[in-house]
C-alpha cells in the first residue's frame, strides 16, 4: 500500500527512490497507483505498432497445424473421440429423476459396473434405459446417499460393490453430487457445448492426453524416498448417456494391458499411506453403517435395492479377497442393509469373462455379460416370479 | 460465466458481434448492459437482483448527493450507499464469521451460544461491485466526479462484464465517461485484445491451473509434514499460481474491453520485481490497492497527523485489506503481516534517509522482498493457522522426518515456471508489456501467440474459477 496521500508525496518518493538507488525504477505507465487522492482518468491503452493482422493470420495458420499434429499423434496411438466422463455429464444423467424418471432403475457404483453393463443391452431386454450414475474409482455411497435422500426416486437400484472402493470409501472422483446440485446455467451450455462440439470430433480432447499430464508422466528422475507410483492411465471408452466400456486398447495392445495391470499392481502392496488393520475394519463398518440407513431409507418409499460384487480377476482377486475378506465385508453387508445381492462367484453365467486387466470385463463381451446379469436379476430378484426371493433379508448363495 | 469456458467463447463472439453492427450507440450500449446481466446471471440468476440493489440505490444516493444542499444531507446520501453496500457485503461475506466469533467469545466468557449455520451462499464478485459502486458515490461525494448523465451509463459502469467480477476494480472517472461516445474497437485494437485475452488466458489456464496449482494443493491441501524443499517449493508455487491467476483474469478482462473499443487500467506491474513493500503495493492489484488507500487510508488520517496515527491508518488499512479477501482470521493475518513491513520499510525509510543501495543490493532487496511475500502468502493459502505453521516449520526447517511429498515433475515446474516468472518481472519492471510487443520481431509475436493458444487448448482446462472470484 503506497504511503503518500498526495500526489506530490508520491513524485516526491519516487524521485528520491530512484536517486538513493542510482537504478531505474520509474513506473512506465502510470496507474492508480501513482495518483492517490484524486480523480482517476480515463485509462490508455496503446497497441503496439504491429502488422497485427498478418500476426493473427500467422497464429491461427501456425495454431491449426499445431493442432492437427497433436490430433494425428494421439489418433496413431490408437485414440478416438469419446465423450467426456465429465460432473457435467454426469449431473445430466442424475437430472433425468428429476424430470419425470424417477421410476427408472439406476446403476450406481464404480468402473466395473460402468464398464461391464452396457447400457443398449439393458434397454434391449428390460424396454427402458437404466440411468447410470457410476463413477470411476470411486465408492458409490454418497451417489445412493444422494438417491436416497431424494424423494422423486422410487425405482431400482442396482449398486456396485467393488470390495476395495466400497468398503475404503475412497473417492478418486469427488464433488459431483454437489456439481450437480449447484450446476450453474453457464456450466450446463458449456457441457452442451463441449459434448456437441468439441469431444465428438477431437481424439486429443480427453484428461489423459492433457499437456500436463503427458508431461509428467515422462520418465524424471525419481526423488529419493519417494517411491514411484504410476497414475491410472485410461481405460474406458464412454458415450454421451454415460454407457461406457472398457477401452479396446486395453484388450488388444499387450504393452498397454501389461501397463494397466502394472498400474493395478502397486495397490496390492502394502503402503505407508494405508490405515492400520483396525482403523480399516473401522472404516469398512462405517461404509456398511451408511449404506444401510440410506438403503433402509429407500426401502422405505418402495426401493427395490440389489447389490451386485462382479467379476475380477488374478491378483487383483487375491488382493480383494485378502483385504476385505467376503465374510466381514459382503455378507456383513447385506445382513446390515438387510437387502440381497448378486456374487459372481456364485453364478456360473457370470464366470469365464476376459477381464484384460483383471478388473473390468473386455469389451466385446460386455454386452454378453449385461445379457447374463440381466438375465440373473429377472429370474431371481426383480422378475414378475422373483418376489420372493428379492424380499429375502439373507445374502442369496 | 468464466473467461476460461466455451460459454464464454460463444457469449464473447456474440457480444462482438452485436457490437459491431449498425445499432445507435444507445442501442449498443443496451446490448452490453443486457450482455453483462447475463455474464453475471449465468452463475446463479438470481443474485443479478443484488446487483441491480447495489446499483440503484447508489444511483439514487448520487443523485440525493447532488440535490443535497446542506452538508448534513449530503453526508447522510452518502452514508446510506456506504451502509447499503457494507451491509450487503457484511451479510453475505461476512454474515457467518462474525456469528462464529461471537460464539467463539461466548464460548470464552463461559456461555454456551451456537449459532446457527446459514450456509449463505457468497455472490460472485460481490466484493468487486460493491467497491466499484461505493467509489461512484464516494467520489461523487468528494466532489472527484460529476454524477453520470444517465441510469444506463451509470449501470454499464457496475456491470460492464469484463470488470464486473474480479476486477480491475473501476472508477467512475475512468469508465463512465468511456460511455458517452460511441466506441468500437478499430481491427488493430481488435486483434491485440485477442492477443492480451490470449496471454491472460495462457496464464490461467497454463500456467495456473494446469502446472503450479497441483503442487500448491499437495502441500497445502494434505495431511503430510512437508519438508524444507516441499514446503518452499509449495509457497513458491502459490506465489506463482496467485499471480497467474488473478494477472490472468484481469489481463483477459483488459484484453476483452479492449475489443469492444474500451480502455481498463493495468492491475499488475511485475509486481515480483517490487523492491519494497510500498513498491510491492504499487504494483499488485493496483486498483483494490488505490481504492483501500484513497477511500480508507486516507479518510483516517494517512500520514497528515504524525507518525503514530500513520502507523495506525497503515495497519488498520492492511488488517481491513486482509478482511476483504476472505473471511477468515488467516486473511487478516496476511493482511497484518504486509501492514508491519509497510510500517517497518517506512522507519527504516526515515531512520536512514540517505541510503541508497548499489545494482547488486537492489537486486538482494528485491529478492528479500519476494521471500517476506513468500512468507504471507503461506497464511493466505493455509486454510487454518495450524496448517499455515506447519508449512513455515517446513520452510525454515523445522519439521524432522518429513519425508518428501512432490514428484521432481512438479519441483522441476515450480522451478522453471517461479524462475522463468522472476526474470520476466525483473527485466520488465521498468518497460510495458506493448513497449517490449512493439519491440519484438513480428515472427516472434506471431509464434508467441501461436504456442499460447496450442498449449490453452493443449492443457484442457475444466474451466476451474479463479481465486479471487471466491473474494
Amino acid at each position: 500500500m503506497p504511503l503518500s496521500t498526495s500526489s506530490s508525496d508520491v513524485v516526491r518518493d519516487a524521485a528520491e527512490g530512484h536517486a538513493r538507488r542510482g537504478v531505474s525504477d520509474q513506473y512506465a505507465r502510470q496507474t492508480a497507483a501513482d495518483r492517490p487522492g484524486v480523480a482517476q482518468p480515463v485509462p490508455v491503452r496503446p497497441v503496439p505498432a504491429q502488422p497485427w493482422g498478418r500476426i493473427l493470420a500467422g497464429a491461427v495458420l501456425l495454431l491449426g497445424l499445431m493442432l492437427a499434429g497433436w490430433e494425428e499423434y494421439w489418433r496413431a496411438y490408437g485414440v478416438r473421440p469419446g465423450i467426456a466422463n465429465t460432473f457435467g455429464l454426469w449431473a445430466i444423467q442424475r437430472r433425468r429423476i428429476d424430470a419425470g424418471e424417477g421410476d427408472a432403475t439406476v446403476l450406481a457404483g464404480s468402473s466395473r459396473l460402468y464398464f461391464d453393463v452396457q447400457l443398449p443391452a439393458w434397454e434391449r431386454l428390460d424396454g427402458r434405459r437404466p440411468i447410470q450414475l457410476s463413477f470411476e474409482g470411486t465408492s458409490p455411497l454418497k451417489a445412493v446417499e444422494d438417491l436416497a435422500a431424494d424423494p422423486k426416486f422410487t425405482g431400482r437400484l442396482l449398486i456396485d460393490v467393488a470390495p476395495d472402493l466400497f468398503f475404503s470409501g475412497y473417492e478418486y472422483r469427488t464433488g459431483f453430487i454437489r456439481y450437480a446440485r449447484t450446476e450453474s446455467p453457464s456450466q450446463r451450455i458449456g457441457q452442451w457445448l463441449s459434448m456437441h462440439v468439441i469431444e465428438p470430433y477431437f481424439a486429443f480432447d480427453d484428461p489423459d492426453y492433457a499437456l500436463q499430464t503427458v508431461l509428467a508422466r515422462q520418465n524424471w528422475p525419481q526423488r529419493p524416498s519417494l517411491p514411484p507410483h504410476i497414475q491410472v492411465r485410461r481405460l474406458a471408452q464412454h458415450e454421451a448417456d454415460r454407457n461406457t466400456h472398457l477401452w479396446s486398447k486395453v484388450d488388444n495392445d499387450p504393452e498397454y494391458r501389461a501397463l494397466a495391470r502394472r498400474i493395478w499392481r502397486q495397490n496390492f502392496e502394502p503402503s505407508p499411506d494405508e490405515p492400520s488393520p483396525e482403523e480399516a475394519v473401522r472404516i469398512e463398518k462405517e461404509q456398511i453403517d451408511r449404506m444401510a440407513k440410506a438403503v433402509a431409507q429407500l426401502r422405505g418409499r418402495g426401493v427395490k435395492v440389489l447389490f451386485v460384487r462382479l467379476p475380477s480377476d488374478g491378483p487383483f482377486l487375491a488382493y480383494e479377497n485378502r483385504e476385505h475378506p467376503r465374510a466381514r465385508s459382503w455378507d456383513a453387508l447385506l445382513a446390515a442393509a438387510r437387502a440381497p445381492g448378486i456374487y459372481f462367484e456364485d453364478y456360473p453365467e457370470l464366470q469365464g469373462y476376459s477381464l484384460p486387466e483383471w478388473s473390468h470385463v473386455a469389451p466385446s463381451q460386455a454386452e454378453r455379460f449385461t445379457d447374463a446379469l440381466y438375465g440373473i436379476i429377472r429370474r431371481d430378484f426383480w422378475g414378475p416370479g422373483a418376489v420372493a426371493v428379492s424380499a429375502r433379508a439373507t445374502p442369496v448363495r | 460465466m468464466v473467461f476460461n469456458s466455451l460459454t464464454f467463447i460463444v457469449f464473447f463472439a456474440c457480444v462482438l458481434a452485436l457490437h459491431s453492427l449498425p445499432f445507435s450507440w444507445t442501442t449498443k450500449k443496451i446490448n452490453l448492459a443486457v450482455a453483462s446481466y447475463l455474464f453475471y446471471a449465468a452463475w446463479n440468476p438470481p443474485f443479478v437482483i443484488l446487483l441491480w440493489v447495489s446499483t440503484v440505490v447508489d444511483w439514487y444516493a448520487a443523485q440525493g448527493l447532488v440535490k443535497a444542499r446542506r452538508p448534513a444531507a449530503r453526508h447522510a446520501w452518502m452514508l446510506l450507499s456506504v451502509s447499503a453496500n457494507l451491509g450487503m457485503l457484511g451479510f453475505f461475506k461476512y454474515g457467518q464469521f462474525l456469528l462464529d466469533n461471537f460464539g467463539s467469545l461466548m464460548a470464552a466468557l463461559g456461555v454456551a451460544y451456537h449459532p446457527a449455520h446459514y450456509d449463505i451462499v457468497l455472490p460472485v464478485g460481490i466484493s468487486f461491485y460493491t467497491f466499484a459502486t461505493m467509489s461512484y458515490t464516494l467520489d461523487v461525494y468528494l466532489r472527484r466526479a460529476a454524477p453520470a448523465q444517465n441510469l444506463l451509463d451509470y449501470a454499464l459502469f457496475v456491470t460492464f462484464f469484463p470488470h464486473l467480477v474480479a476486477g480491475p476494480i473501476m472508477r467512475p472517472t475512468e469508465l463512465v465517461p468511456q460511455f458517452a461516445e460511441p466506441r468500437r474497437a478499430n481491427g488493430q485494437q481488435l486483434r491485440f485484445g485477442l492477443a492480451l485475452m490470449t496471454l491472460g488466458l495462457f496464464n490461467k489456464i497454463v500456467l495456473a491451473d494446469s502446472f503450479l496449482a497441483g503442487a500448491a494443493e499437495r502441500i497445502y491441501d494434505s495431511d503430510k509434514l512437508p519438508g524444507t524443499l516441499d514446503a518452499w517449493a509449495g509457497t513458491l508455487a502459490f506465489s506463482g499460481q496467485i499471480f497467474c491467476d488473478f494477472a490472468g483474469y484481469s489481463t483477459t478482462a483488459i484484453g476483452a474491453a479492449l475489443c469492444l473499443g474500451f480502455a481498463m487500467p493495468d492491475n499488475f506491474r511485475f509486481p515480483y520485481a517490487a523492491v519494497g513493500f510500498s513498491d510491492f503495493w504499487r504494483r499488485w492489484h493496483i486498483t483494490l490497492s488505490s481504492w483501500l488507500r484513497d477511500y480508507l487510508y486516507i479518510p483516517l488520517g494517512g500520514n497528515r497527523h504524525g507518525a503514530r496515527r500513520t502507523y495506525a491508518a497503515l495497519m488498520t488499512t492492511m488488517l481491513l485489506g486482509g478482511l476483504w479477501h476472505g473471511a477468515n482470521w488467516t486473511f487478516v493475518a496476511w493482511g497484518g503481516l504486509h501492514g508491519v513491513y509497510l510500517a517497518i520499510e517506512r522507519a527504516l525509510r526515515a531512520r536512514f534517509p540517505n541510503y541508497r543501495p548499489g545494482p547488486l543490493m537492489f537486486v538482494a532487496l528485491g529478492l528479500l522482498t519476494y521471500t517476506l511475500v513468500n512468507v504471507t502468502w503461506v497464511f493466505f493459502r493455509a486454510k487454518t493457522f495450524g496448517k499455515a505453521w506447519l508449512v513455515l516449520r517446513g520452510m525454515f526447517g523445522q519439521n524432522a522426518g518429513a519425508r518428501p511429498i512432490l514428484s521432481t515433475f512438479n519441483l522441476v515446474t515450480v522451478a522453471v515456471i517461479i524462475g522463468g516468472m522472476l526474470i520476466t518481472h525483473w527485466l520488465m519492471r521498468g518497460r510495458t508489456l506493448e513497449s517490449m510487443v512493439a519491440r519484438a520481431p513480428a515472427v516472434a509475436v506471431c509464434l508467441v501467440w501461436a504456442l499460447m493458444a496450442f498449449a490453452i487448448i493443449a492443457a484442457q482446462g475444466a474451466g476451474n474459477a479463479f481465486i479471487y472470484f471466491q473474494f
